[in-house]
């Protein structure tokens, strides 16, 4: 397959993705590194006077950085968010779309429903989960309250005991299980999507094959489907684990800008909670800080890339 | 004669194990649609909450203890969305944006992703394995190179500064590469002993087996022009360039900085329900598509 | 990857070089040099960056930019204001654009100082100016204000550019002028626009059948809440809508340390002052007197509107001005009454003053006519008392000049209040009363970092189940000053 005199050929096709990163994902990559090693980087100081700053050259960000006092708190919530959601989801999604594309009738309609979270505001996603999982007026002891949530509700109909949830006075663990369940839902629709349309790629042939044969269902579907998908599970879960070590937004859709229910501000933090407060906070150092944080990130999620990448490697079947 | 034999054979099998199977299968069959049903129902929640929401009264949407159907529907909410958010004109701009940025964008989509699948040159995983890294930087940190990148070429205020620069998503690149992938390398050799050329082998071929990953590509890029919001405020500010979120996110809003919910869901509504007939249009197509082309290869 | 890895970081090392190569001044130098003050065309160093040109506005065309936060409604009265002040300078064109809520504004505008395309005028809060004057970005006002040139506007009558000793009486009768100084260099930086305060809303049908006077101190709440309690077990007398409020607010009106925008130390709050009043609000919830959004799961004018008796419900809140809309039962279901909020003592009464203001900003390529124009469009927003009273009206914030209360249009909204439907009037009149009583909190970068902890702080130490409420207090107080250190020490 080799043909060295098409090597141009390649490099042709790519071009226009190769021209369009250099200006707007590798130069703004560049500059990131670059701030990340000058001391202090404050972005904009001066502009407006047409004043310029030179920063010393340093790695005083990164000491800044790992010195902030939850950052071992924060690196502990990205890394348990992400390695608890990208398994769920994954296999939650799989079995979704295995059996989407195993039915007959209803197909489309449910297809079309599972499209529905696409066209949905990312407010009422927020919102609903505050309608589930939000105690309202809790008091005496915590005993009484005006509304448990949805969720609690179910509880208690079974005769369980309502859990704080994501209020105040709630406990770690509890903000956790909301969080990962927020996000594997917010992730399942476009997994579906992905895995349902690596399903339809997949030559009916097989099938007919299998069922000529008689092969039972479960090991048509570990001998065939999984394998014949596994380059899109392995676009899933690599990408997963990528996006699940950038989780933010999620986590200010359940509790806001205070990452956190409002008496432990900053609880469920992760890096790129980090790197936006250092943003937002606008002060003396603020964008040198965030470039050294998301460094470190990258290192991260290099890592476990290449881990990931290996793995696939070995297993995925192309 | 092999057709003969075969038939003898499963009509005994099938005796033996036909009621044990068939009630094995409709259990499956029932257990799968359940399985569908319920995660659909969940999946759903946060839309029917959207609709719902959309025509509360006010009064009712801020109310302590949510009501899960409103006590009294609110149309008024739709006509105020039509009247004060001048959602023509920021569909207009989006659907522009949208379209023209999806087009431009699968064409480079195809040609890399092909260029990675298909062909072999030097460097490629260092290649590929560079274009995986660049995901992995926060993208909030490019906002200000890339800022100052669009003013020095003078693209304030133009639709090129909108859509150039994410033009290129290594999400969708590495996501067709893998379907591409998925296609048997065999029917690309035997292309070639053809004679086939390389584009026209893409066309015809991998293209169409492709097909679902595209409408998915073209969704998601769609649904990116629906849902950016911090980008196109800053490169633009003239109403006439104004995309969906930024005109929504502030068009109902309250004096004292609160959003007017029910208003706003009703605007999302209206303006995601194009969309949405866009998906079921393509959904009609892909499965045509898929039918076509799953007999060959 | 590695290799990647390896050409980046070279690349990163030669560019960094290349940086410092190129000379300008360090870090430190930048910090200690406050904005350089400027001179004036015949020399003479001018108070603060600005010094106004001999000519004032030239009367040329001018395209300036604003930008603002403003919904729809708004938006209509700010051109229906453009309108009328196009009248007078019809070579003025105002653009104004409206840049999403306020966590988006303060980040949009910064990034656009970076690149030089600033708007001419931003609406604003304290905590956002003083990042813009972290990069140079503000014109500081006070030779603007201070200026005698005359200007001639279309229809042949002038005007004195600067503000007349009239206007500045005015815009200090109604109590906000001063905010535009709590950035601790002694410079004007902003114009009030549109302001809101808190306000005491109370259930006035249940305290007249019931005999209870509205409390004016604290004490008198206490002494509200104890009888309320008792007369209706059920209930949860107070609720005070933002915890951040709160804790500032009483920092003011004890006269205690919170934060300071000037000095090494920004963050003061951490002192045992405040820690008894945090004390004795944590007994105020611990006895179910008092609650707070945070700590009662959703807005506190829910709990004031909640008509179900068997559920929690209060009797008073306290919250913005702006939210009165949100305050007014069902059905007209009690009168609700208006008031200030209580304080710690009649001899220094204080409430907050929140609400945006108007400041210009100039970069590198923005005009000195650009500036001046901008000023005239400021100047008119504030002072301009039909355009007050109509923004007034719509929206529900309090105008910025005392003489609002006499404007015959505004005087008919004014009389209109009442505690059923037109509760935004009653609390407009009632924010009206106490002009004298408005303070703002120092500005400074970081400012909205102390707010945000100390909000947490009070939440946390109010709430937490603890056998030990000192140290639980103590903790809080030093985790809280530690965050803001980190983040803007």
């Amino acid at each position: 397959m080799v043909e060295s005199k098409h090597q141009w050929k390649a490099w042709l096709y790519l071009s226009p993705a190769i021209i369009l990163l250099l200006v707007f994902t590798v130069w703004p990559i560049i500059n990131t590194v670059a701030m990340a090693f000058q001391n202090n980087y404050t972005a904009g100081l001066g502009t407006a006077k047409g004043v310029k700053i030179a920063y010393e050259i340093g790695v005083e960000n990164f000491v800044n950085v790992l010195q902030y006092e939850n950052f071992g708190q924060i690196l502990k919530n990205t890394m348990l968010l992400c390695v608890a959601t990208v398994p769920i989801s994954t296999v939650l999604a799989l079995l979704i779309a295995v059996a989407l594309n195993s039915i007959r009738p209803l197909q489309k309609f449910l297809q079309t429903i599972f499209f529905l979270p696409y066209v949905t505001n990312s407010i009422a996603i927020g919102m609903v989960f505050a309608a589930m999982f939000n105690i309202i007026g809790l008091r005496e002891g915590n005993t009484v309250a005006d509304t448990w949530g949805i969720i609690n509700n179910a509880i208690m109909l079974f005769g369980g005991k309502p859990i704080n949830w994501i209020n105040q006075g709630s406990t770690y663990w509890a903000n956790m299980v909301v969080m990962i369940v927020y996000i594997v839902w917010n992730a399942l629709p476009f997994k579906i999507l992905v895995l349902l349309g690596g399903l339809q790629s997949i030559n009916k042939q097989y099938y007919e094959a299998a069922r000529v044969d008689g092969t039972s269902r479960r090991r048509i579907l570990t001998r065939i489907t999984v394998p014949l998908l596994s380059p899109m599970i392995a676009y899933v879960v690599i990408t997963g684990f990528i996006g699940g070590f950038k989780e933010y937004s999620s986590i200010v859709g359940i509790f806001g800008d205070t990452m956190g229910p409002k008496s432990e501000p900053g609880r469920l933090n992760t890096m790129v909670g980090f790197i936006y407060d250092s943003l937002n906070a606008g002060t003396i150092g603020a964008q040198g800080k965030a470039s050294a944080a998301a460094l470190l990130l990258f290192g991260i999620i290099l890592v476990v890339t290449m881990i990931n990448l290996q793995v696939s490697k070995k297993r995925v079947h192309y | 004669m092999e057709n003969k034999n075969m038939k003898t054979l499963t009509a005994k099998d099938l005796q033996q194990v036909s009621t044990a199977s068939r009630v094995m299968g409709i259990l499956v069959k029932i257990g799968t649609y359940a399985f569908l049903i319920a995660m659909a129902l969940i999946v759903l929640f946060p839309f029917y909450w959207m609709i719902i929401s959309s025509l509360k009264s006010t009064a009712e949407y801020r109310r302590n203890i949510p009501t899960f159907w409103p006590e009294q529907f609110v149309f008024a909410n739709y006509a105020q969305a039509f009247e004060e958010g001048n959602l023509w004109q920021l569909f207009k701009n989006t659907a522009f944006v949208g379209v023209v940025s999806t087009i431009l964008s699968l064409v480079i989509t195809i040609l890399s992703a092909f260029a990675f699948a298909r062909l072999e040159f030097k460097g490629k995983d260092l290649m590929f394995g560079a274009l995986l890294a660049t995901m992995m930087i926060p993208g909030e940190l490019f906002t200000i190179t890339n800022y100052l990148t669009v003013t020095n070429l003078k693209w304030i205020d133009t639709f090129a500064a909108l859509i150039v620069p994410f033009l290129v998503s290594v999400f969708y690149i590495y996501l067709l590469k893998q379907n591409f992938m998925q296609i048997p390398n065999e029917l690309y050799l035997a292309a070639k002993v053809d004679g086939t050329s390389d584009l026209k082998y893409l066309w015809k071929v991998m293209i169409p087996l492709a097909l679902p990953t595209l409408i998915s590509i073209t969704i998601l890029k769609m649904m990116g022009a629906w849902n950016s919001y911090i980008w196109p405020k800053l490169v633009t500010k003239k109403e006439s360039m104004m995309l969906v979120t930024n005109g929504l996110r502030n068009a109902f809003t309250s004096v004292d900085g609160q959003a007017n919910i029910p208003v706003q869901m009703a605007a999302v509504a209206i303006v995601s329900a194009p969309l949405f007939m866009v998906f079921l249009f393509l959904r009609k197509y892909i499965m045509a598509g898929v039918s076509r082309s799953g007999i060959k290869g | 990857m590695k290799r990647i890895l390896a050409l980046l970081l070279a690349a990163v090392m030669m560019l960094s070089l290349a940086a410092c190569g190129g000379g300008g001044v360090s870090l430190e130098e930048y910090q200690n040099q406050t904005q350089p003050n400027a001179t004036d065309h015949s020399g003479k160093e001018v108070k603060g960056n600005f010094p106004v040109p001999e000519v004032g506005y030239d009367g040329s065309a001018v395209t300036i930019t604003f930008a603002h936060t403003m919904g729809a409604k708004l938006q209509a009265v700010l051109e229906r204001g453009i309108e009328e002040f196009n009248k007078l300078y019809p070579n003025i064109t105002i653009e104004h654009s409206s840049y999403g809520g306020w966590s988006d504004i303060a980040g949009l505008i910064n990034t656009e100082i970076i690149g030089g395309n600033q708007p001419n005028i931003a609406y604003c809060y304290p905590d956002h100016v003083a990042q813009y004057n972290m990069a140079w970005a503000t014109v500081t006002l006070d030779e603007l204000i201070a200026s005698e040139i005359q200007v001639t506007r279309d229809d042949g009558t002038t005007e004195v550019l600067g503000l007349t000793a009239e206007q500045i009486a005015d815009l200090q009768g109604g109590g906000f002028y001063e905010e535009g100084m709590v950035y601790g260099d002694g410079l004007m930086y902003t114009m009030p626009m549109s302001k809101s305060t808190e306000v005491l809303y109370y259930n006035k049908t249940y305290f007249e059948n019931n005999g209870i006077s509205v409390p004016t101190t604290w004490e008198e709440m206490e002494a509200v809440c104890k009888q309320l309690k008792e007369l209706d077990p059920n209930c949860t007398p107070l609720g005070y809508d933002s915890e951040d409020n709160m804790f500032i607010t009483m920092c003011e009106q004890y006269g205690y340390d919170y934060t300071s925008a000037t000095g090494d130390e920004h963050f003061l709050f951490n002192n045992d002052n405040n820690k008894q009043f945090v004390k004795k609000f944590r007994e105020w919830y611990q006895a179910g007197y008092i609650t707070t959004e945070a700590l009662y799961g959703a807005y506190t004018s829910g709990l004031f509107t909640e008509l179900d008796a068997s559920i929690n419900h209060s009797y008073m809140c306290i919250g913005s001005s702006g939210g009165a809309s949100y305050q007014i039962p069902a059905n007209g279901a009690f009168e609700v009454g208006v008031a200030p909020i209580p304080q710690v003592s009649t001899d220094n009464q204080k409430v907050i003053s929140q609400g945006p203001s108007l400041c210009l900003l100039k970069g590198k390529d923005t005009t000195d006519q650009q500036v001046v124009a901008s000023w005239l469009f400021m100047k008119f927003l504030a002072t301009n008392l039909d355009f007050q009273t109509d923004f007034s009206a719509t929206s529900g914030y309090m105008p910025v000049l005392a003489s609002a209360q006499d404007h015959e249009g505004y005087k008919a909204f004014l009389d209109m209040a009442d505690g059923y439907s037109n509760l935004m009037a009653l609390v407009i009149k009632v924010g009206l009363e106490q002009t004298d009583r408005y303070f703002t909190s120092p500005a400074f970068v970081g400012s909205s970092i102390a707010r945000e902890q100390v909000g947490a702080m009070l939440a946390k130490c109010m709430s937490e189940t603890t056998s030990d409420v000192d140290t639980l207090i103590n903790n809080a107080f030093e985790s809280a000053y530690k965050e803001c250190k980190y983040h803007a020490g």
